[in-house]
């Protein structure tokens, strides 16, 4: 049918600055072209590969999200003009990941048979990248080219899935919290509950990524999301299937919250920091806050892949935006919190003060738990069964 | 049959004769085979070839019983699926008919005006044409504020988030499928036909049930398919204009084919929404009469 536009491109396209997890959507949409894709993607991918082969000067090749360098255009980008200029190494970077699942469609079996997909370096969702780490589909860093990893933030320095960051570190942190419009709602809202007030019935929408919803709605019930068990987190699943019954959600939506929410339609929303900090940009008196029990974080690591061509050079460009200095306007321009320690001194008094970039050390911030794929689908089946069948 | 033999016979007189040049034949046999390939290829490269690796994919990890699966878990998604698809295609011959009737009979000289006017808003992309009822029917917006002042609607309710704000952008991002069809079967129509239904002293309603509906049919049949077909399908519609309570079958499978362990199950629900269709279609045309259609 034709008729089936993309809505998610046609939007990213109408709206310049669009968070990461906007595209996260795109993934499934993409899939429609999976029964060609994978040998056109293979095609393209060993072609680039081979031509980026000998010399360790000769360059490397990043796959990344988009939106995760300045302006979202590398040949433009101070970060790696900078790169380049003090290493002479070349820089191919593609912001061509829309989604863990279809990037796993793509390159997962490719990786697997430890065939390189001629990139030096890629960058997953926490979750994913333990997966990745587990079934040893990356390499561990090299910590004479790459010391500046001592820089990481401690909150995010030692994961359970990859202690001591051996192969995984952070390049974007974004937060999941609330936005809502206080005339609406009469007054400020610090209480994540508020959701599920029966005040706002009808008025409230919450996130189809499992991940986020039930994240913060354990946090409402007093547990905690990154330690919570598999019980706890269904329970949450299951008091977000009774709300929904009972009318409280005026939808349970990916990427198109924002369009009700900015009509004043939606008067609370589970919502992405990347996109509040737009939509205030339009919307003076929008809030954004991070609840008092706690939001939740998503973190975004960059890997090298096994059958890297060149994977000298990926440690050097990790050290490289490591380096307070260079991290500071980099995170100041893509409105993600830097995961580089020091990294705020190099930035301007308006970043240091905007909680997108430097949130507030309360209240806390969770990570939602790296749990095996048989949990995850035992949670994500229950969630999509209280919230969409 | 025999009307498709004798022009054939006519076309190709010396075949009798035994005279027949064999390099022409050998061409005229291989004529439509060429004419076909481009097309056929084009099907099978990208329908044929997919349609099978996802009919593959849907008896994995469980074979046939994802079939049942999806059917029990979904069955509420399933049921609204169709009665909206089929609401919006009644509306659809509702509004479409009469509208097609009254271009075809008494358009006169301003009938492709009249269709260019149908027609126009397909020069806006269907997603800016769904955007924009949102714009309308917003809580604030000026549609819901008549509603409320006149009393239709009181003031919590709303419309967007309704069943009624799916069905009626489905209905009307669908219409023109409806009325082109039903327009080209009534513009063919002999009116003399209906002169000599008057002149055998016919009701004009007779007339129109026994002459006009009759030899409109295969409009309302393609029209019919052409708004229905896609409506049960959609899922831009109840995404921008609905609710977590209008979710369609198209909406499940676009949100969470990415994830791998539905996969095989998402398959099945395609391959159920495909079958469903076609039994739909199937019926259809034998209540219409195949005959009259083909």
């Amino acid at each position: 049918m034709s008729n089936s536009i993309d809505p998610e491109i046609l939007e990213a396209m109408a709206q310049h600055r669009t968070s990461r997890r906007r595209f996260l959507g795109m993934g499934g949409l993409a899939l429609g072209g999976l029964a060609v894709g994978p040998t056109l993607l293979a095609a393209c991918s060993s072609g680039s590969s081979s031509s980026g082969g000998g010399s360790n000067n000769a360059g490397i090749t990043v796959l990344n999200w988009p939106l995760y360098i300045e302006g979202d255009e590398p040949s433009t980008s101070a970060t790696l003009k900078g790169f380049t200029s003090s290493t002479g190494i070349k820089v191919d970077y593609r912001n061509s990941i829309d989604g863990n699942e279809s990037f796993n469609t793509k390159y997962q079996a490719t990786l697997e048979k430890g065939d390189g997909i001629g990139a030096d370096l890629i960058v997953l969702t926490s979750w994913n990248a333990a997966a990745y780490i587990g079934a040893g589909l990356v390499q561990p860093f090299d910590s004479a080219t790459f010391p500046n990893k001592k820089n990481v933030i401690s909150r995010l320095a030692n994961p359970s899935w990859d202690p001591g960051r051996a192969k995984s570190i952070p390049w974007a942190v974004g937060q999941t919290g609330l936005a809502y419009w206080p005339d609406k709602v009469g007054g400020k809202i610090t209480d994540v509950n508020a959701i599920f007030d029966p005040k706002f019935k009808g008025k409230v929408t919450i996130l189809d990524e499992m991940r986020d919803t039930v994240g913060l709605t354990m946090l409402g019930m007093g547990t905690n999301p990154t330690t919570g068990t598999t019980t706890q987190m269904l329970a949450a699943v299951d008091k977000i299937e009774k709300a929904r019954d009972a009318g409280q959600f005026k939808k349970v939506t990916g990427n198109s919250y924002t369009e009700d929410l900015a009509l004043g339609d939606t008067w609370i929303a589970v919502a992405w920091s990347g996109d509040v900090a737009q939509l205030q940009a339009d919307n003076p008196g929008l809030e954004w806050v991070i609840p008092s029990q706690g939001g939740m974080l998503w973190v975004d690591n960059a890997m090298i892949p096994v059958g890297a061509k060149n994977p000298e050079g990926a440690n050097k460009l990790l050290n490289y935006v490591y380096d307070p200095a260079v991290a500071g306007p980099l995170y100041e321009s893509i409105l993600y919190i830097p995961p580089v320690t020091g990294a705020e001194k190099y930035m301007t008094a308006t970043a240091q003060a905007s909680p997108f970039i430097v949130p507030p050390a309360t209240p806390p911030l969770y990570e939602f738990d790296v749990i095996s794929p048989d949990v995850a689908e035992e949670v994500e089946r229950a969630f999509v069964a209280a919230t969409e069948q | 049959m025999t009307a498709a033999a004798a022009p054939s016979r006519f076309r190709r007189p010396r075949r009798e004769d035994g005279g027949d040049d064999s390099g022409v034949s050998a061409r005229r046999w291989f004529t439509p085979w060429l004419l076909i390939a481009p097309g056929g290829l084009w099907l099978l490269i990208f329908f044929v070839f997919p349609l099978f690796s996802l009919g593959r994919l849907s008896l994995q990890d469980g074979g046939l019983s994802n079939y049942s699966t999806v059917i029990s878990d979904n069955s509420t998604v399933i049921i609204r699926t169709f009665v909206y698809a089929t609401i919006s295609t009644l509306a659809a011959i509702i509004i479409g008919y009469p509208l097609a009737y009254v271009i075809a009979t008494k358009g006169g000289k301003y009938k492709n005006l009249f269709l260019a006017l149908v027609i126009l808003p397909f020069f806006v992309t269907y997603l800016v044409r769904t955007l924009s009822w949102k714009i309308l029917l917003f809580d604030n917006g000026p549609v819901v504020g008549i509603l409320q002042s006149v009393g239709i609607l009181n003031d919590n309710q709303g419309i967007l988030g309704s069943p009624f704000a799916v069905v009626a952008a489905l209905t009307y991002n669908f219409l023109p499928f409806m009325v082109l069809p039903i327009y080209v079967s009534l513009e063919k129509l002999d009116h003399r036909l209906l002169d000599a239904a008057a002149d055998l002293y016919s009701s004009p309603s007779r007339a129109f049930r026994k002459i006009t509906l009759r030899l409109s049919l295969p409009g309302l049949f393609a029209g019919t398919l052409l708004t229905f077909i896609p409506a049960a399908g959609d899922f831009v519609n109840s995404e921008l204009l609905g609710s977590d309570r209008t979710v369609m079958i198209g909406q499940i499978i676009e949100k969470n084919f990415g994830k791998e362990f539905f996969r095989p199950e998402l398959s099945a629900l395609s391959f159920m929404l495909m079958a469903m269709i076609l039994v739909g279609v199937i019926v259809y045309a034998r209540l219409l009469g195949t005959e009259e259609i083909a």
